[in-house]
């Protein structure tokens, strides 16, 4: 009997290709929608975490509720004791990175050694002269830099391409960094410029400079000092488990403060945050997945409309069909259920269909990438220029169910109208052919 | 097999009542062969309806085998036709889509059967009513006794106690309606089961045993018919 109703739909396709093409093209649009928003947003969350937060941060807590002053007087003491704790005492999953935020006014001298340009530049100090670092491949280096090379010594630098531009810097030039030092003090140190870096966000572009932790150590006077440690967790753990991983790390800390290190201050309170507790992430993830829901409930619902729209005009054409079944002794039910079974087929048809089409362009978009020039980088967020998707299992089910549930609910409400025809009168119907 | 006792139909038509059938009786033996003859409008659908379990009578019952339909639920109503009815139709109702072969086995797969088990039975009825070239063919690659014909088997494959066809010649010509009653007649043998089709051609009668004539709804004769050749 099922195949009997499969012939019927391959055969007639004014039964199956509309409603075919409403699934495939619904599916497609949700599940590329999915994608889009899916990639943007953990484009988002990846970014940031690699540049600025981590997915876990410990921080010092008075360093915290300053931080936009970047006070690195209140870095945290105790690098190697620390990273011992963080390993003994968070999920053995994550990888912890120390780095130091500091901010200098960078002075650029001409040939005879007078202020050519002069710029405040904030910056990041962190593991770049060991080859293994895997720093160098979060910030990927090996691409971002656009001209010159890595640092491999202390004192080298690399700055943002426009920052470079700005101050018109050249390779192997050397600066002058200007800044306080971890006790309050004048610090001032030569830095050769080894390298321009693009990370396509123009606010790190021509802000921004890097140089190896040790650097900053020595420059700021913060021997065994960090202002951060970044954890970093493996692609497969979602977002959704931070808070756990934080949790069971926070949970240890009392014990530990029970006891400090001695280097550090009497308020040195370190604390564990998530990226999401940080740059306003939580509420811009809770809106992502809101839209996400909300985008995918009205292409369902716009489709189970279409569809039954669709059902009703099929239920039109195979009038005569279902008065020759209804004669011939199919009950309503069974009528209404054999059309369900062909709308799932229907369905599931166009929802793989539109997988694909969907799919494919999610691929597209996480592979290669679209460029959007200047519009996303100058918005403000931690997004780069180039745009991509993202393509999970998830997107392809919140597209595909909804597909093969629309078919299904927009056919079966239509079907219900055999039960308006009564068998009195088949013969007379019949008649007309 | 098939009895009709004291049985009125009556349609609200607004609010005015239109009796289409007065007090029939009639009883049909199994194997008959038989017409309702009678002008349009008389009540010869009517009365199919009320045998085939289609429509319920206002007054008096309707008995097949052992039933009393006019008791009976919509869905009781439906297996038995879909198991000892057959239907054939004025304007053939084959289904477009499907080829002959598929169009007489539909009835079977509705009882459930399967297609493995019935594929010679199909076969064997598409011999019968001489169609085997056609086989594979879509009814719009037929003539309409062709069609007529394929209606015929699908009535018939389920092996069905009663077949009932309504007006089965009216869109044929006269070659193509002997040709038809021929068929049921000479299947009615074969298979055993009752035709009762009704007609308002009144050259019909030499093939039937039985003519029932109906006007405004009244039984106006029933009687057997002698010369009923081969
Ligand atoms: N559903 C109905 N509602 C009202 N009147 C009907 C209905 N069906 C049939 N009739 C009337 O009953 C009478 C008999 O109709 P019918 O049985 O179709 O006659 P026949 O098949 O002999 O032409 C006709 O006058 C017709 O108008
Ligand atoms: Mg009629």
């Amino acid at each position: 009997m099922i195949r009997w109703a499969l012939l019927g739909l391959i055969r007639d396709r004014t039964r199956s290709l509309f409603p075919f093409m409403v699934v495939t093209v619904g599916v497609a649009l949700t599940v590329a929608l999915f994608g889009f928003m899916d990639g943007i947003g953990s484009g988002i969350l990846d970014l940031t975490s690699k540049l600025d937060t981590g997915h876990l941060r410990f921080v010092n807590k008075p360093y915290y509720e300053e931080e936009h002053l970047i006070p690195i007087d209140r870095a945290l003491a105790g690098q190697k004791k620390t990273h011992a704790w963080l390993k003994k005492n968070g999920d053995p999953r994550i990888t912890w990175s120390p780095r130091i935020r500091w901010m200098a006014l960078m002075d650029v001298p001409d040939e005879n050694g007078e202020t050519k340009s002069q710029t405040p530049v904030t910056g990041i100090a962190l593991d770049l002269l060991n080859p293994q670092s895997p720093e160098l491949e979060r910030l990927d280096l090996a691409n971002s830099i656009i001209a010159g090379r890595r640092p491999n010594a202390p004192k080298e630098l690399l700055i943002g391409y426009l920052l470079a531009e700005n101050l018109e810097v050249n390779l192997n030039d050397t600066v002058t960094l200007l800044g306080q030092s971890f006790d309050g003090g004048m610090a001032m140190d030569n830095y050769k410029v080894v390298g321009f870096v693009k990370f396509g966000i123009v606010a790190m572009d021509q802000k921004m400079a890097l140089m190896d932790i040790t650097g900053a150590q020595h420059t700021f006077y913060m021997d065994d000092m960090v202002t951060d440690w970044l954890g970093y967790l493996p692609t497969s753990v979602s977002y959704k488990e931070y808070p756990e991983l934080q949790q069971t790390i926070a949970e240890h800390l009392p014990e530990w403060m029970q006891a400090p290190p001695s280097s550090w201050a009497s308020d040195d309170e370190p604390i564990v945050l998530t990226i999401l507790d940080q740059r306003n992430l939580r509420p811009m993830v809770e809106k992502f997945e809101l839209i996400r829901k909300v985008n995918v409930m009205i292409f369902a619902f716009l489709m189970t409309l279409v569809l039954w729209n669709a059902g009703l005009i099929n239920g039109v054409h195979r009038y005569g069909e279902m008065g020759l079944r209804l004669a011939l002794g199919e009950t309503h039910w069974e009528l209404v259920r054999r059309l369900a079974v062909e709308a799932f087929v229907v369905g599931v048809a166009g929802s793989i269909a539109g997988c694909l089409v969907g799919g494919g362009f999610v691929y597209y978009l996480q592979e290669v990438g679209v460029d959007m020039g200047d519009a996303m980088a100058k918005s403000g967020m931690m997004l780069s220029d180039v745009v991509r998707g993202r393509l999970s299992i998830d997107g392809l089910l919140w597209g595909g169910l909804p597909g093969i549930t629309a078919s299904v609910l927009g056919n079966f409400i239509a079907s219900l109208s055999v039960f308006k025809r009564s068998e009195a009168s088949l013969f007379r119907e019949l008649e007309v052919g | 097999m098939l009895k009709i006792d004291h049985v009125s139909k009556v349609y609200r038509v607004g609010n005015q009542d239109f009796t289409a059938l007065h007090d029939v009786n009639l009883e049909v033996p199994a194997g008959a062969f038989m017409s309702f003859v009678g002008p349009s409008g008389s009540g010869k659908t009517t009365l199919l309806n009320l045998l085939g379990g289609l429509d319920k009578p206002t007054e008096g019952h309707v008995f097949f085998r052992d039933y009393c339909l006019d008791d009976l639920s919509r869905e009781k109503l439906a297996e038995i036709r879909r198991q000892h009815i057959g239907f054939i139709f004025q304007s053939y109702n084959l289904l477009p889509v499907y080829s002959v072969y598929e169009n007489i086995l539909f009835p079977l797969l509705l009882n459930n059967e399967k297609e493995s088990a019935v594929r010679d039975r199909v076969k064997e009825i598409i011999a019968q009513v001489g169609l085997e070239p056609e086989t594979h063919k879509k009814p719009s690659e037929l003539s309409g006794g062709q069609c007529q014909r394929v209606a015929i088997a699908r009535a018939l494959v389920k092996k069905p106690d009663l077949v009932l066809a309504d007006e089965p010649t009216a869109n044929l010509d006269k070659e193509n309606s002997l040709m038809i009653l021929d068929l049921m007649q000479e299947l009615n043998r074969e298979y055993k089961a009752a035709f009762i089709f009704s007609t308002h051609d009144e050259k019909v009668n030499r093939f039937v045993n039985r003519e029932v004539r109906l006007e405004d709804g009244y039984v106006i004769s029933d009687q057997a018919v002698e010369s009923a050749p081969a």
